[in-house]
């Protein structure tokens, strides 16, 4: 029993050194490529619209419902740790929401664009991932008006707490 | 019972505070108002009293925007305007003047207007920058109001965006020149 | 028990609030509150021209204006595909350092004079009217300079500006070494710096912290030597870090980024070539989104932009570094004696205007 056991666990490190020779060969050596790839294996129909936009600068398009799963996978897999910036723009049928996430390791930046519809602008939130995150989704919610599901203290930040309006969205006129 | 009925009885008494203000302005500080000691007293250091405060104006240590970095150089050894008496205070009881430096947020509105309370007589206010007079680059923005003069009275206007160190100054030194034509007596008011 | 400190306080450099929860002299909890200053720039830039926001960009952080309006401006470039002439870049690095030396001496000075040392305000603030006088032959303005325009800057160098500027490095230098015998000589500095405010490596990251404060936890990242831009390439050039990540780290730190930057400006002015300074931008920008990245020296600051091909912009996000590092404060603050408040928050180095906007 000990011996096939042993042979068992021996083969399965084998099949991982062959993999792992075999490897270099397969996976690109540009960064770029390698995060898209990965990207696209583990979360095929969720993120589609890959654009290298520059060096080091990756845009894809998100949805909105795999939001919290991709972003845990960026942060624990990929080498993602750094949240840099959420962006709220409304347009006339739709509100977007941009992610800019950098990774110090490999020097990559990667924009993820979601779409939410206009009578229902609400996300998850990514404030447990990234404890940068928490004030700007705070400040998004603050001047937009953007909901984000399950973050900790979601209150006005900027502006005055009895404010009613947000005075981001293009039908307030200031 | 006795003593509260006869406060001047000469013995050692307790008050309340609004009979203690009574009994002030009735014996001590009205009778010196309105009898011609008070304003012979007047007459003879309100020159003095007067000279002293336009040569220490004490200004409240805050700072909004840009012009208050102006304000911190105008301490630093190139324009010093310690030399004049001019000396930044961190609390509003112990300051003459309040000098405002940058645009006021509606957030920021009903603080400023407290401090303003919260200084003691005589006060003066400086308007300082663009922002501060008008609301500056920010006058049509949904978060700015549009001057401070719209709560709070001012005295002085220094324009500038930013207003230089010199100007600062300059406009110190007007403000003396004003409380040198507005004396007043401390009892009488006058 | 809950203590204000702030909006109106002397250690304060700035409009925030915060509320700390003592138990005796000991922290407990910290709430910053921030949204005093809050002027409704992104919604301002909707309605004005792309030139005619540099100058509200400018009063965007005050301390280091020319920065944000710089990357106001490459920002814009990027949206606009503008390629900026090569003198132009070398003037941007030039004066972009200078005026990163100018907001770690108003940093300096107020820190000094915060933590009793009056004597570092008074000296500190003389060395910086040497560059301010640089900077009005070079602009016309103390502070807020209105210098950089969408395809370069918006003159060339006045005369004698390289022999000045050399001068007045030279000179610094010799001081910087000075301020240094002074500082660390001084035991109460050294005792209220050493071991106070510790943010670890992995919550600095996490947190979204960057700049000098992310350095000084041993993390060497700088956007200038990492993801260059503009003409940072050529330069040679250290990046400042420090393996402790207490206070006295952070002002390790910016001391020697003063350093570093005289040794950009030399190279820069070395390195200058003759040619344009300026090339004329279109008016209006196609439909897209331009994305700028800048190292300030509070951090990395981000500006976003959507175009809509017009002559205005339909969206401007501002990324502030400040912002997100005083959301960090707390964790830097539980624990130290109030006492302590000054020297931490002193340390990040906030300024108010950019994180409010």
């Amino acid at each position: 029993m000990r011996d096939r056991e042993v042979t068992m666990a021996e083969r399965e490190k084998s099949d991982q050194k062959e993999d792992m020779e075999r490897a270099p060969s397969r996976i690109d050596a540009v960064p770029e490529e390698r995060l898209i790839r990965a990207l696209m294996n583990t979360f095929p129909e969720a993120i589609t619209g890959f654009t290298k936009l520059r060096d080091g600068f990756v845009r894809a398009k998100l949805d909105r419902r795999e939001l919290f799963k991709v972003c845990k996978f960026l942060r624990d897999e990929l080498g993602f740790e750094h949240f840099s910036m959420i962006s709220a723009v409304e347009y006339d049928d739709r509100f977007e929401i941009v992610y800019h996430i950098t990774s110090y390791q490999n020097k990559l930046l990667i924009e993820l664009i979601t779409r939410t519809p206009k009578d229902d602008p609400s996300v998850d939130s990514v404030a447990s991932i990234w404890g940068g995150a928490n004030w700007q989704e705070r400040e998004s919610y603050d001047l937009m008006g953007i909901r984000f599901n399950g973050h900790p203290n979601l209150e006005r930040i900027l502006l005055p707490k009895d404010y009613t309006f947000h005075p981001l969205r293009k039908d307030f006129k200031g | 019972m006795k003593d509260r009925e006869d406060p001047s009885a000469g013995q050692a008494i307790a008050f309340h505070s609004k009979d203690f203000l009574k009994w002030c302005d009735e014996v001590l500080e009205g009778v010196l108002r309105r009898s011609p000691v008070g304003s012979g007293l007047d007459y003879i250091t309100k020159d003095f009293f007067n000279w002293a405060t336009r040569n220490s104006l004490y200004f409240l240590h805050f700072g909004i925007m840009c012009c208050a970095l102006e304000m911190a150089v105008a301490s630093a050894p190139r324009f010093d305007q310690q030399r004049f008496g001019i000396i930044p205070r961190s609390s509003p009881r112990q300051c003459d003047v309040l000098l405002v430096n940058g645009p006021v947020s509606k957030k920021l509105k009903p603080v400023l207007r407290r401090l303003y309370d919260q200084m003691p007589e005589p006060k003066w206010v400086i308007a300082m920058g663009e922002c501060a007079i008008s609301g500056g680059p920010f006058y049509n923005s949904y978060s700015v109001v549009p001057g401070v003069d719209q709560f709070i009275p001012v005295d002085i206007y220094i324009p500038g965006c930013p207003a230089r160190p010199e100007a600062l100054i300059d406009g110190f030194l007007k403000l003396q020149v004003m409380i040198k034509e507005n004396r007043k007596g401390l009892l009488t008011g006058k | 028990m809950w203590i204000n400190m702030g909006p109106q306080h002397p250690m304060t450099h700035g409009l925030w609030n915060l509320r700390v929860k003592v138990d005796g002299e000991t922290i407990v909890d910290a709430q910053p509150e921030v949204g005093y200053l809050h002027r409704g720039i992104e919604k301002l830039c909707e309605g004005k021209t792309y030139p005619q926001i540099i100058p509200l960009a400018d009063r965007l952080c005050y301390g280091s204006s020319l920065t944000w309006s710089h990357l106001y401006c490459m920002a814009v470039e990027d949206l606009m595909k503008v390629e900026v002439p090569e003198r132009a870049e070398y003037i941007r690095v030039l004066t972009i350092e200078m005026q990163r030396i100018v907001s770690h001496l108003m940093w300096l000075a107020a820190y000094a004079g915060d933590l009793g040392l009056g004597v570092g305000f008074v000296y500190t603030m003389r060395e910086r009217e040497v560059f301010l006088d640089l900077f009005q032959s070079l602009t016309g303005a103390r502070i807020t300079y209105n210098f950089p325009r969408i395809g370069g800057v918006a003159h060339d160098l006045p005369q004698n500006f390289e022999r000045d500027t050399l001068r007045a490095i030279t000179f610094f230098e010799g001081r910087l070494k000075e301020y240094e015998d002074l500082f660390e000589g001084s035991k109460i500095f050294m005792m209220r710096n050493v071991g106070v405010g510790i943010l670890k490596k992995e919550d600095a990251i996490n947190l979204g912290v960057t700049g000098p404060s992310l350095r000084a936890s041993g993390v060497t990242y700088d956007l200038r030597k990492d993801l260059p831009y503009s003409v940072y390439e050529e330069m040679d050039f250290r990046v400042a870090t420090h393996k402790d990540c207490d206070c006295y780290a952070r002002y390790r730190v910016r001391m020697d980024e003063m350093w570093e930057s005289c040794q950009i400006m030399k190279q820069a002015l070395k390195k200058m070539p003759e040619g344009k300074w300026r090339i004329v931008a279109p008016r209006n920008a196609p439909v897209g989104t331009g994305l700028a990245r800048v190292e300030d020296p509070r951090g990395e600051g981000m500006i976003y932009i959507v175009g809509d091909g017009s002559d205005k912009p339909y969206r401007v996000k501002i990324r502030s570094p400040i912002f997100v590092t005083v959301s960090a404060a707390p964790k830097m603050l539980i624990g130290y004696k109030l006492a302590d408040v000054v020297a931490i928050m002193g340390g990040l180095d906030m300024c108010i205007g950019e994180t409010d906007r």
